[in-house]
């Protein structure tokens, strides 16, 4: 099944074109963490607005900092933000929809809906604001928001899929043996969504990425360090005086990177629908 | 001799991937004089939904090709219509009746739009004109009250009353040719006979020639003269309908006809069946596509393919025939 | 449809409004940062400090102070700004409808672009067209919000590209003038929903043409402008309507959140920016618990609208 998708994702150059942008930008992104790049990205290393040179690729900002040395620490702020939203909304969405699923028009399923719907029917920005007031300015809030609102869509999916594998006859069998349920999901259902839990978590990478800058623009996001959305944020004062540094920086780094992504969770999602490739 | 009401000559419809072609239609060729059936048999898979949708020029271009030298109906070429041409045409000249009575009328109109609809198309007319056609329609497959089944939506009749709505459809501007694609499989044997009926009747009374496309020799029997019998994409036999029952000369079709409970059970011997299974476009023996699992066959019919020659109205496409 | 119905999906909406007002009481009046030395000067008696938790409700039991907090929703006597004193309910009275005037054009233009487009590339689909159409998608998908806003502002209001319209404001009075400074804001929220929209409706239209009916229709001559306009579309109003009944009170909020706080108009998201860079609660708390309740209302009016397009949906 694996081997299958990863022959048909090689296949497809938009695909490999995304998933090579993407591995160049993790790649950026290990750099950062290990120490090997963008670590000046706080030293004040030039005078204020200085444009484009050899040594500031992309100029200086308002302090003087350099702005590639910010946009490729940005990297990793825009990795870090997505794994590990990516990472907790899928497992949480991955448990819960297959506990619904599993449960289907039970108690738990009933709850777990509810829960969904309410979720869903907050505004995110304004769920993101709830948070951050509830947390005081925790540095964590804006993953909590994300997660706690992202993980919805993909337990929807993993609940309907859930309910198709159910009525699968090694399951029926599964059952009829007296295996326990949680066994039986964990060790039987679970790995076979695997697939559907790997596209759903490229598109919910994402949107981890993209609501990063709008939260941190909105001043709910990133407390410490720089991220592409706290420099479009600067950037967006600095652009009327025709300082165009931090917005080319920032805003062609997170285009490259969403495009990679796009492109690669589009060709994931041809490659593991199988329904397709049997018709 | 009467112009036919459809004549299909050299029909091929293929899939093309990369370099290879793999015919799902190999030259196929036939007559229908107007009121007659003709029946088109053969396994589910060898072609015969394809070649209606070819023939009316339905087929999806993906990856899937069609070439012929004519299709006419009443003599009228329209195998190189444009597509705006063609759309005069269908419904009008030729019309078509589907398997799935289901799924076939779409569910957010009601009926007497949907066959109202095929009518204005093509004759126009005011809503008084419309409405009084398709009352006529319906009442003509049957419906004791037009009126009211016009004002339903498809989901509120039975599968039965919904492909007899799709006759309706089919015929309300009287066309010469009506191809109708398994339209009785989907239905109980009780519906399936006044189906049938309803549909030979419409066709001697408007004289209109019918293609019957089954899997279900029973229904040839009951509504054909002459039947195709089709294998792999190829036409195997040619023949009158009683006589393929009396007298099937293709291994092939004796076979299908011996499938057949009733005949059978008169015959006192077992349920027989054909041996092997059907093979698919792209793995198409060379030859003779029937010979592996022909009980007759020999070398040659791997090798050569046999040619169907109808010049008496008759044929069969085999080279060594049951007599 | 029967009055029971309608009363019927309304009550399938309670647990769903009670939830929502919950969670927005348990973050932003429960859980949210005690204001009891806000409120008070420097060194307060102990009597001054109990006077100001019972005037802010903290004494009360948690039921009674969310049994409050509906009672406000309902009445929509939302107390008064931390911030400006106002009241809240006068606020958001003066501010929605400049919100509603802010993104109604770009909301209704990006849903038309995208449903238009979305049935050119599901009808040739597999075509250079379609190919082109999905292309641009992916690419318009991929531009975050700010940098549409950011890179239309540089092009459309400044000396540095064709400067003309406003870089922000919003001083409305005729329809020249709510043209001169909705054009905008309207460009910006067309582009970045247009995307999205568009593989949507793709999406939903190239499943509608693939039905059997279509293909019926196809065999009895239909024109292409009848199957996509008349059968297509009306087919797929369903999916159709519940994304634009879903997306209203996101697009309202959270697009106005970011134009107006971006562009400076005093509609309903410039006030709760400023309520959210300020802590300023009671705001807050009632544009949560409002567009909670009213998201509802949109699915419950969405349900009801289902039974009025499809005949199949059961009319009890």
């Amino acid at each position: 099944m694996m081997n299958d998708t990863w022959q048909r994702l090689k296949s497809d150059r938009y695909g490999m074109g995304g998933l090579m942008v993407v591995a160049a930008f993790a790649f950026i992104a290990i750099c950062v963490w290990s120490g090997l790049l963008g670590q000046g990205w706080s030293e004040v290393s030039g005078n204020r607005w200085e444009s484009a040179s050899a040594s500031h690729w992309f100029g200086t900002n308002l302090l003087g900092q350099d702005i590639f040395q910010r946009t490729l620490f940005g990297t990793a702020t825009a990795f870090e933000v997505g794994l590990i939203v990516t990472l907790c909304s899928t497992i949480l969405g991955a448990l819960l929809g297959a506990l619904s699923g599993w449960y289907s028009n039970g108690w738990l399923d009933e709850v777990i809906l509810w829960i969904k719907g309410v979720l869903d029917s907050i505004p995110f920005y304004l769920f993101a604001a709830a948070i951050a007031y509830a947390l005081q300015g925790n540095t964590w809030a804006m993953h909590v928001a994300m997660i706690v609102t992202f993980w919805t869509t993909t337990a929807r999916i993993i609940r309907g899929e859930v309910i198709r594998i159910k009525q699968r006859e090694y399951i029926e069998a599964a059952q009829a043996i007296g295996l326990p349920d949680l066994l039986i999901i964990f060790r039987h259902v679970l790995p076979n969504t695997f697939h559907i839990l790997l596209v759903q978590a490229s598109i919910v990478f994402v949107a981890a990425i993209n609501t990063e800058v709008i939260l941190s623009f909105l001043g709910l996001g990133i407390q410490d360090g720089v991220s592409w959305g706290l420099m479009l944020a600067e950037s967006s004062q600095e652009v009327l005086a025709g300082h165009f540094g931090n917005f080319i920086a920032a805003g062609s780094f997170l285009f490259i990177l969403l495009m990679g992504f796009n492109l690669l969770a589009d060709s994931l999602q041809d490659a593991v629908d199988t329904r397709r490739v049997i018709q | 001799m009467k112009t036919p009401a459809l004549s299909v000559s050299n029909l091929r419809i293929w899939f093309e991937s990369g370099s290879n072609r793999n015919h799902a239609v190999d030259n196929i060729s036939f007559n229908i004089l107007p009121g007659e059936a003709t029946g088109l048999v053969g396994e589910s898979g060898c072609g015969k939904s394809m070649t209606a949708l070819a023939i009316l020029g339905l087929l999806p271009a993906a990856g899937i090709k069609t070439s012929c030298s004519s299709i006419k109906v009443n003599g009228i070429e329209i195998s190189r219509l444009s597509q705006a041409q063609r759309r005069d045409i269908l419904g009008r000249d030729i019309a078509m009746i589907f398997q799935q009575p289901g799924t076939a009328l779409d569910p957010v109109f009601t009926i007497g739009s949907l066959i109202g609809a095929t009518y204005r198309r093509h004759f126009g007319g005011s809503k008084q004109v419309i409405r009084q056609a398709v009352c006529e329609s319906l009442e003509s497959v049957g419906f004791k009250d037009p009126g009211q089944i016009a004002a339903t939506y498809p989901h509120q009749l039975s599968g039965g009353m919904r492909q007899l709505a799709m006759i309706a459809m089919a015929t309300i501007c009287k066309p010469a040719v009506i191809i109708a694609d398994e339209p009785t499989t989907s239905l109980d044997s009780a519906t399936r006979s006044i189906i049938l009926q309803q549909l030979a009747r419409l066709q001697k009374s408007h004289q209109t020639a019918v293609l019957m496309i089954s899997h279900d020799l029973g229904v040839i029997r009951q509504n054909c003269n002459q039947v195709l019998v089709m294998y792999c994409g190829r036409l195997v036999e040619k023949t009158d309908s009683q006589h393929l029952f009396a007298h099937a000369r293709h291994p092939y079709s004796a076979g299908l006809v011996s499938c057949i409970p009733q005949i059978n059970v008169q015959q006192g011997s077992s349920l027989a069946s054909i041996p092997g299974q059907v093979p698919t476009a792209d793995r198409l023996p060379p030859g003779c596509h029937f010979a592996p699992r022909c009980t007759r066959a020999r070398p040659v019919c791997d090798e050569a393919a046999p040619e169907l020659d109808d010049a008496q109205g008759v044929g069969v496409a085999c080279f060594r025939p049951l007599s | 449809m029967t009055r029971s119905y309608v009363a019927r999906r309304l009550l399938y909406g309670i647990p769903l409004v009670l939830g929502v007002t919950f969670i927005s009481f348990l973050l932003m009046v429960y859980f949210g940062p005690d204001k009891t030395y806000e409120l008070l000067g420097k060194n307060p008696t102990a009597d001054q400090i109990r006077e100001v938790r019972q005037a802010l409700g903290y004494d009360q039991p948690f039921m009674l102070r969310y049994a409050d907090y509906l009672k406000q929703l309902v009445t929509l006597d939302l107390g008064l700004s931390d911030s400006s004193g106002e009241s809240v309910s006068s606020i958001l009275g003066r501010t929605l409808p400049i919100s509603i005037a802010l993104v109604l054009p770009g909301f209704v233009l990006g849903n038309i672009a995208g449903l238009m487009l979305g049935l050119m590339a599901a009808w040739y689909r597999g075509k250079w067209l379609d190919k082109l159409i999905m292309s641009a998608s992916v690419v318009g998908m991929s531009v975050s919000f700010l940098v549409i806003i950011i890179g239309l502002q540089i092009l459309l209001c400044t000396p540095y590209g064709l400067n003309l319209f406003p870089v922000r404001g919003w001083q409305v009075h005729d329809l020249g003038s709510y043209l001169y400074f909705v054009t905008v804001p309207t460009l910006a929220l067309v582009f970045v929903t247009l995307g999205y929209n568009t593989r949507f409706y793709r999406a939903v239209m190239a499943d509608e043409i693939d039905r059997d009916h279509i293909r019926t229709l196809r065999a009895y001559g239909a024109s292409p402008f009848e199957l996509m306009f008349k059968h297509v579309l009306k087919n797929s109003l369903i999916p159709i309507l519940t994304r634009i009944m879903f997306s209203i009170p996101f697009v309202v909020i959270s697009g106005s959140l970011l134009l107006e706080s971006y562009f400076g108009i005093p509609g309903i998201g410039l006030v709760t920016f400023n309520a959210i860079t300020s802590g300023d609660q009671p705001v807050l708390k009632a544009v949560v618990g409002l567009t909670g309740v009213l998201f509802v209302l949109a699915l419950t009016v969405n349900d009801l609208l289902y039974s009025l397009v499809d005949p199949r949906v059961a009319k009890p």
